[in-house]
């Protein structure tokens, strides 16, 4: 061999051997895959690679509805834990969700004043550059005085205020709660304040598009809710930055992005939805009320990701009140429908039957009846149905952290005529969040914003924070262990201790906490109660020993695969 | 001097070692930096879009049923009352902003035959009016006729070979919300002829007594107007609402007698219970033939009950006279919302010579249960079976019931 190969080959392969040993000596760090590794938790999710080529993709509406209706889309392994939280078990900031509400203090004016940067269309005329095609609601496209595009939305006739207080009220909330949302504002105005962009075009159908004609519109102020002083109210939403690249689904992940790596239905950001929606009772959940955004940032692209409508919340939407069985059941649910068949519709849903206290600016919504755990929208989505128990509980703590004061100030920005209107919808919403904090809350060991100093790890209680549950009878217990974090193993047993307080001092004695840097330490928390057995499975917390001080690394509540899911069930199951 | 291999070896690992160790020891240290190397991954190899089979079935289903400029399409519709089932297809395509046109052909099991174009162009007068137009030809071979009055008994059928040439066009205005008002003009020209299917045919074996118009072909300007208040969410389906109209025809014979007119009058409420859970559908309808010439209409022209539309236990065109009577009574229950609904009706009808016999006594009835897949504002498919004193009685329609 060694008189046939040149030496220059030779030198080649050798290095290539090299190499190969080079790899294969880091192989086993990475096959061992660290429990936490030295930028834990991540408080943000990449987005390194650029997004420039995401083309434009189209989702259909009616595929769309039949495929979550009738076919259970995306990854069908059940009790998958999210993959969008970092080691803490939170959601990282990333181009889906931002860390807001409970993760960082909102002052009131934070929350109403909501994703609005600028006091919104500037005075002076608007030009209609486009007719309103999609949706129920009345409306057209037009551009201020400053150049800048908005859609404009109506209230439909005989229905005042509701529609565009929904939004409102609905794109503050969605905003403190962590997602993107567009820039929204109320307006009114007369139609004398309209003109007509000579380019303005209108596309009454998919295919079709043509120069918009005046008898265009006269349709849409037919429909809309006309004021006493002929004006018009409406919703004004900012056009969206960047390149717009359709909406996104809520499984799968898009194949010309490279930074969406997680399937959407494993995002706890987006299965946190179903908790959300319930609150608001947002019902339109469809693929075509997202959308994607291609920015530029630094000369690189990512993907913003956006819930578009969320405008059809509480108890109206574009055409009028909700229908009588939205929020309790799918437009297609095979059980209920069939008993009412067999039953000549005697077997009775609790929409039938419930009252509501109707104002026309508020609609069908209601708290004293509703049940945050079998709440669903009119079609399910893939993430809502992956949703396990410590998604819910993360999303609950987020509806639960809404003060009364922050949710009757987003109320406020409604504008409502009726004052009782206003009144009523802060009292279902606040009663509806209260009602989400006692059903998720206690279903997991409740206790968060673990710290360790001093010798003392203190905590919170959820469930007696928010949902006004007594401290466990049995009170909280910690395990202390050290844990190896190459291993994932715990490997000295340090002691137990107890308190009836959430605050819980670390064992005395030899050998006690370790002290090294780069130690890591494992508590194992529970807070049996009588009442709550689950309150007995431990939260297991760790913590590493950096310059000193013990940091938060690690959060577990239910492990991946556990059982630990309350979502409702896929319309084709016979149970509800 | 050549180095030893051994010396070499080691010299590599270690450039090796410089070379990777930094970007292997970054992805394996930091989870961003596992991150990021999955994202340049797919950045270098974007995966294939993947789909399972039932995704990609619903998904060419949904496709096929999205609106498109232009495409064949299945029929569901009816030749002639009487033809029993009946399949079509056509081929339609979309023009202007909301206006389409269709070719469409339908053949029935029973050698019935049909095939028209169509347009429709709605939107009109902003939203408030609809145009529609039609020409066609259709052939009923088999098209029953068991006499006149209540009287007429089963056994008594006669056939006869329907064909019919026709164009005409339809205008619906609609000013306000509730008010409505049509008006056509058309063009029929009829051709009636013997039914080589059953023993005894209406041509050449009934009298101008029996059969008024027997052996006439008459050729139509048939015209309509109709004033009436529609408070209903669609005509094709609706839970709540009810119509209340009036229509009158006139047929102008342009080759002979034969010329008549028509009233008919109409009404429909639906009640919703209980949030719509059920639904009490009532209807009435009469049709009058003005004046007191018993010729002057044709037989196969007279109003007519039976079939799925009216009495729905007996046979199409059992009961036929210048004068007819129809009441209709339903309870709903709605298992889906937006797909499915039962019902128990109850039918009762009449046909007289005269408008004054029209009363309640002596009604032909009949009661059914029936089921019904509906979208929000059509019937596609309506599947009832009822029961009357000449037994029972199938309904496949495509329409709503009323």
């Amino acid at each position: 061999m060694r008189r046939i190969l040149r030496p220059t080959v030779r030198a080649a392969l050798l290095t290539a051997a090299a190499a190969i040993v080079a790899v294969a000596a880091f192989a086993p760090l990475r096959g061992a895959s660290l429990k936490f590794y030295r930028d834990d938790p991540l408080a943000r999710e990449p987005e390194s690679a650029d997004a420039a080529h995401v083309a434009r993709q189209q989702i259909d509406l009616l595929p769309d509805l039949m495929l979550n209706l009738f076919v259970p889309p995306g990854d069908l392994e059940k009790n998958v834990r999210a993959r969008d939280i970092n080691t803490i078990d939170e959601v990282p900031d990333s181009s889906w969700f931002t860390n807001r509400i409970y993760a960082q203090p909102l002052t009131v004016e934070d929350v109403t004043r909501g994703p609005n940067a600028d006091p919104g269309p500037a005075p002076g005329r608007w030009t209609i550059t486009a007719a309103k095609v999609v949706g129920f609601a009345p409306g057209f496209t037009m551009r201020d005085s400053r150049g800048v595009t908005w859609f404009v939305e109506m209230d439909p006739k005989g229905y005042p205020h509701a529609s565009t207080a929904a939004v409102a009220v609905a794109v503050r909330l969605f905003w403190a709660l962590g997602y993107n949302q567009v820039e929204s504002y109320l307006a009114t105005f007369k139609r004398s304040d309209l003109d007509i962009d000579p380019k303005a075009t209108v596309s009454p159908r998919p295919w079709r598009k043509r120069a918009l004609r005046k008898s265009d519109l006269v349709r849409a102020f037919e429909t809309a809710q006309r004021e006493k002083d002929g004006s018009y109210r409406a919703f004004v939403g900012r056009l969206i930055p960047g390149k717009i690249v359709g909406p996104f689904k809520y499984f799968g992940t898009r194949v010309d992005d490279p930074n969406d790596l997680v399937p959407h239905e494993h995002r706890r950001s987006l299965r946190a939805l179903r908790v959300f929606g319930a609150w608001v009772n947002l019902n339109d959940m469809k693929a075509g009320n997202t959308l994607d955004s291609v920015v530029e940032e630094n000369g690189r692209h990512r993907v913003v990701h956006y819930l578009q409508d969320v405008g059809s919340t509480f108890g109206a939407g574009g055409a009028g009140p909700r229908e009588w069985d939205e929020g309790y059941e799918y437009v297609y649910q095979a059980s209920p429908m069939v008993k009412r068949l067999v039953t000549i519709g005697f077997d009775l849903s609790p929409w039938q039957t419930i009252p509501y206290k109707v104002l026309p600016e508020v609609g069908r919504f209601e708290g004293d009846h509703f049940d945050p755990e079998t709440w669903v929208p009119r079609i399910p989505t893939a993430a809502f149905l992956r949703a396990r128990d410590d998604d819910n509980f993360w999303a609950a703590l987020r509806v639960a952290a809404f003060t009364d004061e922050q949710v009757r100030a987003v109320v406020h920005t409604g504008e409502f005529e009726d004052p009782a209107a206003e009144k009523l919808l802060g009292d279902i919403l606040i009663k509806r969040r209260d009602k989400i904090a006692r059903a998720y809350l206690p279903k997991l060991t409740p206790l968060t914003r673990f710290a360790l100093a001093n010798g003392t790890l203190t905590f919170e209680n959820a469930a007696t924070q928010y949902a006004g549950l007594p401290e466990p009878d049995g009170g909280y217990r910690a395990e202390w262990f050290e844990f190896d974090n190459a291993t994932g193993a715990t490997t000295r047993v340090i002691g137990e201790t107890t308190s009836k307080t959430p605050s819980l001092v670390a064992p005395v004695g030899v050998p006690g906490l370790p002290a090294a840097d780069g130690a890591f330490l494992k508590v194992a928390l529970t807070a049996p109660d009588s009442k709550h057995p689950t309150w007995s499975h431990p939260v297991e917390v760790y913590f590493r020993r950096t310059a000193g001080a013990w940091t938060l690394v690690g959060v577990e509540r239910l492990a991946d695969g556990a059982p630990g899911s309350s979502s409702p069930s896929s319309p084709l199951n016979t149970e509800k | 001097m050549p180095t030893p291999l051994i010396p070499r070896a080691i010299t590599a690992f270690l450039a090796a070692l410089c070379i990777l160790g930094p970007a292997i020891a970054s992805a394996q240290d930091t989870r961003e930096g596992i991150i990021i190397a999955q994202q340049t991954d797919k950045a270098a190899h974007p995966p294939p879009e993947t789909l399972t089979k039932p995704e990609i079935v619903v998904g060419y289903i949904g496709r096929f049923l999205q609106p498109k400029p232009r495409g064949f399409f299945p029929v569901f519709d009816s030749v002639y009352a009487g033809g029993s089932v009946t399949l079509g297809g056509g081929y339609g395509w979309a023009y202007g902003d909301k206006g389409s046109f269709a070719v469409r052909g339908l053949y029935s099991i029973k050698n019935y035959k049909l095939f028209d174009v169509l347009t429709n162009s709605p939107g009109h007068m902003n939203g408030h009016l609809t145009l529609f137009g039609t020409a066609g030809w259709r052939n009923a071979t088999d098209a029953a006729f068991y006499g006149l009055g209540m009287g007429a008994s089963l056994g008594d059928r006669s056939d006869f070979d329907f064909k019919e040439s026709y164009a005409r066009g339809n205008a619906e205005l609609r000013p306000g919300d509730w008010v409505v008002f049509k008006g056509s003009v058309g063009l029929e020209a009829y051709e009636i002829g013997p039914s080589g299917t059953h023993d005894q045919s209406v041509e050449g074996s009934l009298t101008p007594d029996q059969a008024p118009g027997v052996g006439a072909d008459p050729t139509y300007i048939h015209s309509r107007a109709t004033a009436g208040i529609d408070t209903r969410t669609s005509p094709g389906y609706s839970r709540s609402g009810g119509y209340y109209g009036a229509t009158i025809h006139n047929f102008t014979n342009t080759n002979g007698p034969y010329d008549f007119n028509r009233v008919e009058g109409e009404a429909i409420q639906h009640i919703p219970i209980l949030r719509e859970t059920w639904v009490l559908s009532f209807r009435g309808k009469v049709e009058s033939t003005l004046g007191n010439d018993m010729s002057d209409t044709p037989y196969f022209l007279l109003p007519s009950l039976g079939s799925g539309s009216s009495l729905r236990a007996y046979t199409s065109w059992r009961f036929r006279d210048r004068h007819s009577l129809l009441t209709q009574a339903e309870f709903r229950w709605i298992p889906n919302r937006l797909g499915m609904d039962m019902a128990v009706f109850y039918d009762a009808g009449k046909v007289a010579p005269r408008f004054d016999g029209l009363s309640f006594k002596g009604m032909a009835h009949d009661w059914g249960v029936g089921l019904r897949f509906h979208g929000p504002s059509f019937t596609p498919l309506r599947l009832e079976v009822a029961r009357g004193s000449e037994g029972v009685n199938f309904v496949f329609s495509g329409n709503a019931a009323f």
